[in-house]
């Protein structure tokens, strides 16, 4: 019954009335020689501080071209479309997640990367496709206050378990993942998620709807929750979780069952800087650069030789290291592509029951 | 220019109903209202029709509104929150509103700068400052538990009571601007005559003073009920699991799941219920009414309304009895102190500007986390809003679209305002409710309307495209501004100018537009403030480089949510406390 129209805008935009025309001034793309400067979209925080300095200003030091990095939304889906379908470039490279490549790569939105096949040698498998460029692995772990509880829950049955862990909890406000959560709290074992049973992962998120402090919507709630001891267990992402201990925050991540997934740069079609692009993407797929983001951000470098560059007591915290990864499996984006919208309305409507 | 009307109208005939007289100055602000709200309405509606697959007509979307028990659900909620803060904004604003109103002129517009202080306060911000008061380790509970007045924690946010507390506050200024006008019209020697006839307090307030601060009571209703309907900033960071709003599926719906024909039905849905409440409104009061200025009484023209005013006298009445037992309770007299008022004021002003208070420490820590109190201050926070190109390019470019809309909505809401003071056309009423539009449709559905415009023709991410949507809410202010300066304007002046000479364009230059100096003014800051601080339509309409300020604090609050945000608030307080005190000066001048 749930349709998501993604074909209207772009059908609608044929019939647009003779004002179509003003979109014309937008012309002189492709006018690559020179760029000076490059805009890229980021999702700001930690992000930004340790993409600035494993890509942002060695890239400048390179080849002389200046990256402006901005903050893009959550879900940049709608901005990409809007981007392409009126030329109105104002990013040049945008990071994605997997499941919005899929989104943006059957709408045709995407330009090719054109990597270099040796420099994809070492990367994590479903790191690099041909319109996406995978530039660190995160995770929705949980973590716990270890002040507040000397012994945190281990795994998520331990995190449904309220008696043996009492305390204030968080989970995020949206379906993927916490469905998967539940069915692990359920005793599913990580490799049997997909395709989800979700009336059993409904029935089971039932039991602890009412010990659920706060519904977190943005990634920097989650480090706030942690950080102010407005919570005492929490899922999250690994480095919005991390950001918290960074600061001082007495927590412990929780690494077994957890879910990892895949973020990176994609190109919005037909871009006026594409060459300068390429060559951007070109550079963070390098080892050594790569390594250099994981002291803001602990999201695992996907080229693996970038372990090489990293001091080991780091590499404890980060997403690809393999004593993090062995617990964890890939979430399964194509699933998730094909029963989100389904999964939104449900869940929203679960949260109001 | 009153003659050129009675000549048209003497004419008669077919013609006569074409001209519209001095109407004519209001097309270019009906234009731009047609152009840049109408029409992106029309076209949401007709989205809202259309289906997946067939080009035709297609309820497809209503069906799956109706069958998807969520949205019904929803739409009660946001229908709720709605009237609780409206409820709530009237309730505890009216005692200000009635103290302000007896104020003398002077030390009542100081009085109002402190009540319009937090109304101009960016919504984040405030939002910001709650969270950082109301979370369980929040300034609140240590206080509550600190002093050992509670046990534990009490659940102040993340419920209905935050949301409440968040928009009640947010809305309140706009209840107390309302009521106040009406009731510095009310004639004072009214409870007093009753009084010397015998009336008690109770009687006094419920059957004398309430009915006639009603109409204000009642607009002030309506508009914060119009405007809560499209909140979501606050239910998103404040509320809990059972505190949705419709604005922030419609969001949800056009951002994440790029699904335009259900955003468009959503909003359609959130149309159709202001329109109900303004249309109830209607009824009772007449829609001129909102427009402040002395309007004295109820109005009653309708027949319908007559059972329930009757009704309504009964209610008083039956409040009055039961009040009346507390006559002797609360402060005595006219004269002398009044404690139990003062502090019920200071209460109320404390409510206010706590969040302005709560965000200043916060801009100067020293830390990385947002811990209340400080534990150290620095400047760094500082240091790095200006130090960062992103936050100082947001800043000017908020400053330039705001010039532009203040210029923008000034002329064109002065126009139709000074359109509608000098004509007596029957199509009076239909431009004085296109004026308004811009107010009513809410907020979150013009920029829905707006995006899906501009996205096709190129204006995503443009001044342009701001400085149209930010003048589209701005007319209705700019308007209501000028118009009631436009009440009291003594045309006589105008013609006497004439008869000694004076061209139109002298007229207006050297007599009309020196006397309405003030309402413009205000309007135009009015306008400015309105840009400066939107967000709805930035939200979609600006992105990237092209990011206005509350745009970028979004971004940050969503994303990084550090003390940044405290320095650019106190940054923004500081601008826009500048600018209401410049308004305040140049008026008096």
């Amino acid at each position: 019954m749930t349709k998501t129209d993604r074909s209207l805008l772009s059908r609608r935009s044929m019939l647009a009335i003779g004002t179509a025309a003003l979109a014309a001034p937008m012309l002189g793309r492709r006018a690559n020689a020179q760029t000076a400067s490059l805009t890229v979209a980021d999702p700001g925080g930690p992000f930004n501080a340790g993409f600035s300095k494993a890509f942002y200003e060695p890239f400048t030091a390179e080849t002389g071209i200046e990256i402006v990095s901005v903050a893009r939304d959550a879900e940049p889906t709608a901005q990409f479309k809007s981007i392409v379908e009126t030329g109105s470039y104002i990013w040049d490279v945008c990071t994605l997640t997997l499941s919005a490549r899929l989104i943006l790569e059957q709408e045709d939105l995407l330009d090719d990367i054109q990597l270099d096949p040796a420099l994809a040698e070492n990367m994590m498998p479903g790191s690099v496709h041909s319109n996406f460029l995978g530039t660190d692995v995160y995770a929705t772990i949980s973590a716990f206050n270890t002040q507040s509880m000397e012994n945190g829950p281990s795994s998520w049955a331990d995190f449904w378990d309220t008696d043996a862990f009492p305390g204030r909890r968080a989970l995020r406000r949206n379906p993927i993942d916490t469905l998967e959560q539940a069915l692990m709290a359920d005793g599913v074992a990580p490799e049997d998620l997909y395709p989800l049973d979700v009336d059993r992962a409904f029935a089971k998120l039932d039991e602890i709807k009412d010990h659920i402090d706060v519904w977190w919507t943005g990634g920097a709630q989650s480090t706030q929750l942690l950080q102010s001891g407005e919570v005492d267990m929490l899922a999250g992402w690994n480095a919005r979780l991390q950001s918290a201990i960074d600061t001082g925050t007495p927590a412990e991540l929780v690494w077994n069952q957890g879910l990892y997934s895949i973020e990176g740069w994609g190109l919005p079609k037909g871009g006026p800087n594409v060459d300068a692009a390429r060559q951007f993407l070109a550079f963070c797929a390098r080892p050594e650069q790569q390594a250099l983001f994981t002291d803001d951000l602990s999201y695992g470098p996907t080229n693996l030789s970038a372990y090489e560059h990293i001091s080991e007591e780091r590499a404890k915290v980060l997403t690809t290291a393999p004593a993090n990864l062995d617990g964890m499996v890939l979430a399964d984006e194509s699933w998730w592509e094909a029963n989100r919208a389904e999964m939104t309305e449900r869940f929203n409507l679960w949260l109001l029951m | 220019m009153s003659s050129v009307t009675s000549n048209i109208s003497a004419r008669g005939g077919a013609l006569s109903r074409l001209k519209l007289g001095p109407l004519w100055l209001a097309a270019p602000a009906l234009a731009f209202v047609a152009v840049f709200l109408l029409l992106p309405m029309l076209r949401l509606i007709g989205l809202s029709f259309s289906g997946e697959e067939t080009a035709g007509v297609s309820l497809e979307h209503y069906q799956h509104l109706a069958d998807t028990p969520i949205y019904m659900r929803i739409l009660w909620i946001t229908f709720r929150i709605s009237i609780l803060t409206a409820f709530f904004s009237v309730l505890l604003g009216y005692p200000v509103a009635a103290w302000l109103a007896r104020l003398p002129d002077s030390s009542r517009n100081k009085w109002l700068f402190l009540v319009l202080l937090p109304f101009w306060t960016s919504y984040l911000v405030k939002t910001f400052a709650w969270m950082i008061m109301l979370g369980d380790r929040g300034l609140f509970n240590s206080i509550l538990t600190g002093t050992g007045v509670t046990d534990g924690s009490l659940d102040l946010m993340y419920n209905e009571f935050g949301v409440l507390v968040g928009m009640v506050h947010a809305m309140m200024p706009l209840a107390i601007l309302t009521m106040v006008p009406v009731m510095t019209g009310i004639d004072r020697r009214l409870p007093l005559a009753a009084g010397s006839l015998g009336a008690k307090r109770a009687q006094r307030f419920w059957l004398i003073e309430f009915p006639l601060a009603m109409p204000g009571v009642a607009a002030g209703g309506l508009l914060t009920f119009i405007t809560s309907l499209g909140f979501f900033i606050v239910p998103a960071y404040l509320g809990g699991r059972g505190q949705t709003m419709l604005a922030q599926i419609i969001i949800m719906q056009v951002q994440e799941l790029v699904n335009w024909a259900f955003a468009a039905v959503l909003s359609v849905m959130l149309v159709a219920a202001a329109l109900v409440a303004i249309w109830i409104y209607d009824q009772f009061f007449g829609l001129s009414s909102l427009t402040q200025a002395s309007s004295t009484g109820v109005k009653g023209s309708k027949k319908g309304a007559q059972w329930l005013r009757g009704a309504g006298q009964k209610v008083l009445a039956g409040l009055a009895w039961i009040c009346s037992p507390f006559n002797r309770l609360g402060d005595r007299g006219d004269d002398g102190p009044k404690p139990v008022r003062a502090a019920y004021l200071g209460a109320l002003f404390l409510f206010l500007l706590a969040p302005a208070i709560i965000v200043l420490p916060l801009a100067f820590t020293a830390e990385q986390a947002l811990t209340f109190p400080p534990p150290s201050y620095s400047t760094r926070w500082f240091s790095e809003y200006f130090g960062s190109q992103i936050w100082i390019s947001a800043t000017l470019r908020s400053f330039g679209v705001a010039f532009a809309t203040a210029i923008l909505a000034t002329v064109l809401g002065g126009m139709a305002a000074l359109a509608l003071a000098r004509s007596d056309s029957k199509w009076g009423k239909t431009v004085f409710g296109l004026m308004l539009a811009p107010m009513i449709v809410p907020r979150i559905v013009i920029a829905v309307g707006l995006f899906y415009l501009m996205a096709q023709i190129g204006l995503v991410a443009s001044n342009i495209g701001l400085i149209i949507g930010h003048t589209l809410l701005a007319i209705p202010f700019t308007f209501i501004a000028i118009g009631a300066v436009l009440k009291g304007y003594d045309w006589r002046l105008d013609q006497a100018a004439a008869t000694l000479g004076a061209g139109r364009i002298k007229v207006l230059r050297l007599i009309t537009l020196p006397l309405l100096r003030g309402g413009i003014i205000s309007a135009a800051l009015f306008a400015f403030v309105t840009s400066f601080d939107e967000l709805t339509i930035a939200l979609f309409i600006s992105g990237g480089l092209k990011s206005t300020l509350p745009k970028q604090m979004w971004d940050d609050m969503y994303l990084q949510l550090n003390p940044t945000l405290a320095a650019v608030s106190v940054v923004v307080l500081v601008i826009v406390t500048a600018i209401l005190l410049l308004a305040q000066r140049l008026q008096k001048s």
